[in-house]
């Protein structure tokens, strides 16, 4: 963390502190270095977490019925949160779902998701990754974000608050509170209390915060139920009240673990915090009004989902493999086009648009679309490409050639464009491969060239009596050029043969065992013709098959 | 006006071409070409080779006549020149870090591009012809065979792309020669002998006869900057 050059603004300095700092508190440490934070933490507390996750199941209900969140626990539903309304009513946290029927007859009872709530929680702490790479969960109900780098950046706390409270009302209905301190745990502690204010409470040094945190009580510790009623019915009701204790005691009664949560959040030990790493993709949806029925405008509609889906990335420098776009009609099921990228794709909206605009042309839509989502798959990093410093020729470098793929692709189809590969294997048809064409299989030697062309040079089966020189021959002499996925069966009667034959007789481990002599034939046109003939007779009848042509 | 005439022919003889005048110093003033590997047809040809630039038509109705054989030596040239770029900008090694991926940047020459060929393209055979089988890239069109071929030669990053079509439209054929003439691709484009008969914008138009006993025919129909003829290649 990089100190500031200059403070934005002067330090606060007490000359006499609400809270004279006891034996439990850290006592004179030089001021100075001490008052530089290295960390500042932004709590987010969610204070109706599970109101907020079940808020739009809620709002679907017919009749809007006033509504609590219950927990199934010992035998019974208990009330976990409820609505102003019915709590105006008398209902408390922690009651029977009858007591509290008895209290709201009303009232509708919906079951705690600890999915959708950890999904919300993830979506608000998607928003901070917009304003630090430090990004931290607490869960269930708070996120940390390191702010002190930030700070600058957007225009001081305040501002900054104020950024993330507009990003955060996308995020439907959440209630948020704020807090900032130099420790991550104080910041929570500060947050979960409630604004003591109408403003998020700001502490910047870390000498101020023990005798900040004194207020506080001590429900927002969430120590267990067991250590916060002893120490109350010792009077302490407060953290600062807690500061005071002697820390031997403190941690015999106690347990060293509280003793280690005072010194964190006092900022006496440095907490460190697991960073949370988004598992996200971008997902957004755009309805259409009117209604689109042409695929040109649908581009144009789409143009600023992509635009969306590129700031996303650019946020996070990082790249998708695949995109995803789904059109919703009133009546049909929904159209997916999906697109592929040979590599990681960046913010490239223009690349993305282009190919998009290719698979869209090639789509006839059934019904007017409604309703358009662009999807992402997963985030992936993009590797930084070095330049090449003495670049020679732009089309050796073969560079653009993911992109005339992709581009290819979006039109004709995955499985249209292909690269080629040799295998080393008697049988002619499966002598090749088709392989995707960025890998490169190592090139042929320039030096013995028909030697890796004819496999079946040292092929035991090959009768030696036929086997002609083929290094005196001219290359490619002894295989044809085209080859035909599926042998014709041919009429030898109008063929000259000329060479052969040559005998191929393998596979029988995989069961497409061939057994073929090989000729070279000539027909009365003067096309040179690969034509076998089958060793072994089969039932089908036909013998004699075309299976390449020596172009 | 005759005097005009022959100022014009002193000042612009590299640059006039005469039919009248055969040989040597008329297909010297043509851009070198990529040589056939056919002297005979190297002869025939302005800038003895295939035009760099432009779109050449290879008409043909038989299959396994030499239609790719004509083609090989020149696309084995290619390959060879990519390699001895190779050399020189050697490729990063594969024991570096982070190339465990398939790297797409490997050094070596431009890539060739089969777009809608009318039978597989044989691997074993072309590695024998010395080409580069990893750098092959087969398209299957189907009714964009066109539109690919333009992709293809817009993308720099072919050093030749050969195609199978017979468009019909004239405009796509046109669209085709200028991103022929503006790429630096070897382009071929292989269509029926009955195309023959329409015009076509390309540069060299070659009809291929096979047949009989003295092999491949090949007929120059048109050809920018040279002559109409006929070369016997043999078998």
């Amino acid at each position: 963390m990089a100190p500031l050059a200059r403070p934005p603004f002067p330090h606060r300095v007490r000359v006499t502190p609400a809270f004279r700092p006891s034996s439990l508190s850290v006592p004179g440490r030089t001021p100075l270095a001490q008052a530089r934070p290295r960390e500042l933490w932004l709590a987010i507390h969610l204070p109706s977490l599970l109101l907020d996750s079940l808020r739009d199941v809620a709002l679907a209900l017919p009749g809007r019925p006033p509504v609590a969140i219950v927990d199934l626990e010992r035998n019974g539903k208990i009330v976990r949160a409820c609505e102003e309304a019915v709590h105006a009513a008398g209902v408390r946290e922690g009651m029977s779902i009858n007591a509290a029927l008895a209290l709201v007859p009303g009232l509708h009872a919906l079951a705690r998701d600890a999915r959708r709530e950890r999904q919300l929680l993830e979506a608000v702490a998607q928003r901070g990754v917009r304003f630090t790479p430090r990004v931290s969960l607490e869960p269930p109900d708070g996120v940390l974000l390191e702010v002190l780098g930030s700070l600058r950046l957007f225009g001081g706390a305040r501002q900054l608050c104020r950024r993330l409270q507009q990003e955060l009302a996308d995020v439907t209905g959440v209630t948020t509170r704020f807090a900032i301190t130099p420790s991550p745990l104080a910041a929570l502690w500060f947050a979960r209390a409630g604004p003591l204010g109408a403003r998020p409470v700001f502490v910047r040094n870390r000498d101020e915060l023990a005798s900040r945190l004194a207020l506080l009580p001590l429900d927002c510790t969430r120590w267990p139920e067991r250590g916060v009623e002893t120490l109350g019915t010792m009077g302490v009701r407060t953290v600062g009240d807690c500061l005071r204790l002697p820390r031997d005691g403190f941690a015999r009664r106690f347990g060293q673990e509280l003793l280690a949560t005072l010194d964190r959040a006092t900022g006496r030990v440095q907490e460190p915090r697991a960073a949370y790493v988004a598992s996200e993709r971008f997902a957004a949806r755009r309805d259409l009004e009117p209604e689109i029925a042409d695929t040109a405008r649908l581009g144009l509609a789409l143009a600023p989902l992509l635009e969306e889906l590129c700031q996303f990335l650019r946020e996070r420098g990082r790249g998708v493999q695949a995109i995803e776009v789904q059109l919703r009609h009133r009546a049909a099921p929904v159209t997916r086009v999906r697109l592929r990228f040979v590599q990681p794709v960046g913010a490239q909206p223009r690349h993305m648009a282009e190919l998009l605009h290719e698979r869209l042309a090639q789509l006839v839509l059934s019904q007017p679309v409604r309703n358009v989502r662009l999807l992402s798959g997963p985030l992936i990093d993009l590797q930084a490409d070095a330049i090449e410093l003495f670049a020679h020729d732009r089309r050796e470098s073969g560079g653009n050639l993911p992109q005339l793929v992709e581009r290819l692709r979006a039109r004709l189809g995955n499985d249209a464009v292909h690269g080629l590969a040799c295998v080393p294997e008697h049988r002619p048809e499966a002598a090749w491969r088709a392989v995707e064409p960025v890998a490169t299989k190592p090139r042929v030697r320039r030096k013995a060239p028909s030697r890796s062309a004819a496999p079946n040079e040292s092929s035991p089966s090959v009768p030696l009596l036929f086997r002609w020189d083929r290094s005196a021959a001219r290359p490619g002499e002894g295989r044809p050029l085209w080859l035909l996925d599926r042998p014709e069966p041919c009429d030898v009667d109008r063929l000259v043969l000329e060479e052969g034959p040559e005998c191929i007789e393998s596979g029988w481990w995989d069961g497409h065992d061939v057994a073929r002599d090989y000729y070279i034939a000539r027909n009365a046109q003067g096309s040179r013709l690969w034509v076998f003939r089958k060793r072994r007779e089969t039932a089908a009848g036909a013998r004699w098959f075309l299976h390449g042509w020596f172009a | 006006m005759s005097v005009s005439v022959e100022q014009l022919l002193q000042q612009n003889s590299a640059r006039l071409w005469r039919a009248r005048e055969t040989g040597s110093s008329a297909v010297a003033a043509m851009p070198a070409g990529l040589p056939t590997g056919y002297a005979a047809l190297d002869r025939c040809l302005p800038g003895t080779g295939w035009p760099r630039q432009g779109l050449i038509e290879i008409l043909s109705d038989q299959r396994g006549i030499g239609e790719l054989r004509l083609l090989l030596p020149a696309l084995a040239a290619l390959c060879r020149d990519a390699g001895a770029a190779d050399e020189i900008y050697p490729p990063p090694r594969p024991d570096h870090a982070g190339s465990a991926m398939p790297s797409h940047d490997r050094g070596s020459g431009g890539w060739i591009a089969w777009v809608s060929p009318p039978y597989r393209p044989y691997a074993p055979s072309l590695a024998a012809w010395g080409i580069d089988v990893g750098r092959m890239l087969v398209v299957n069109g189907a009714g964009a065979t066109e539109w690919a071929m333009d992709q293809a030669l817009r993308s720099e990053s072919c050093s030749a792309v050969l195609g199978w079509s017979n468009p019909r439209d004239p405009h796509a054929l046109r669209r085709l020669q200028l991103a022929a003439e503006a790429s630096r691709s070897l382009a071929v484009l292989y269509r029926p002998l009955q195309a023959g008969l329409t015009p076509s914008p390309a540069v060299l138009r070659l009809a291929l006869l096979g047949g009989g006993t003295e092999g491949l025919q090949v007929r120059i129909v048109k050809s920018r900057g040279g002559r109409p003829a006929t070369v016997n290649l043999g078998h």
